[in-house]
């Protein structure tokens, strides 16, 4: 059905736009991460990949998904700390994360705001079949 | 100067229709029809119900899906609705005809 597919489109877009949020709300919540799995590793910030939905190679897209999560492989900050559990025994500096707060609340203003559009577009898809209902109402 | 006719132009309005057709001429009768709607109109419903008791029962599906199933079982309904109450008013002035 016409109506439900540009429903669909708005949808996938929130979805994507919620996993975004869930990845950016994990590279603050591993802001200060010094250990990953049990060895003395800097957490690496991630980053969501968008790529349209496409069912046919030439068509105009069915929406939004995301085409993979990636690490950001640039250097951290290294902190001089010997008195830390896992700073480095030779030289007592500590990596810590790339990630940097105020990098990771734009993202997320970005990623709140994008969801915003959204909603607001499927609220005038919405309208738009409650007009056209409304015509048929005498 | 000469006077043609105006209605030389013209040609007769009927021949753009569509010539009357039997009505099973599509192979779909109207109570096919209607029973196709009204089960697509009962998926859309049955989709709603079910992401709603997935989202009471805590399995992670996310709200907006939710909120979408539920908006396009309303929406499909009004639809239906409507289309009952034209079936219904086109009823009505049938049987409202003075013969």
């Amino acid at each position: 059905m016409g109506l439900f597919s540009s429903m669909r489109i708005s949808g996938s877009a929130l979805t994507a736009q919620r996993l975004r949020m869930d990845v950016i709300a994990g590279n603050i919540a591993n802001a200060d991460t010094t250990r990953v799995n049990g060895q003395r590793q800097a957490f690496q910030r991630q980053q969501v990949v968008f790529q349209p939905l496409q069912a046919a190679p030439n068509s105009s897209g069915e929406g939004l998904q995301v085409a993979a999560v990636v690490r950001d492989q640039s250097a951290g900050r290294q902190v001089y700390d010997p008195a830390n559990a896992d700073a480095d025994p030779n030289t007592g500096m500590v990596a810590y994360p790339n990630v940097d707060t105020t990098t990771e609340m734009t993202d997320m203003l970005s990623a709140s705001r994008a969801y915003e559009a959204n909603v607001t577009v499927l609220n005038s898809i919405k309208q738009m079949a409650q007009r056209s209902i409304d015509l048929g109402r005498a | 100067m000469p006077i043609s006719s105006i209605g030389g132009g013209l040609s007769p309005l009927t021949t753009g229709l569509p010539s009357a057709s039997p009505a099973k001429a599509a192979g779909a009768d109207f109570g096919s029809a209607l029973k196709d709607a009204v089960g697509a109109l009962d998926q859309l419903g049955k989709k709603a119900d079910a992401s709603s008791l997935a989202l009471a029962k805590g399995e992670p599906i996310d709200v907006h899906e939710v909120m979408l199933n539920t908006e396009q079982a309303s929406l499909g309904f009004s639809m239906a609705l409507q289309v009952r109450n034209k079936l219904v008013d086109a009823y009505q002035e049938v049987m409202r005809m003075s013969v």
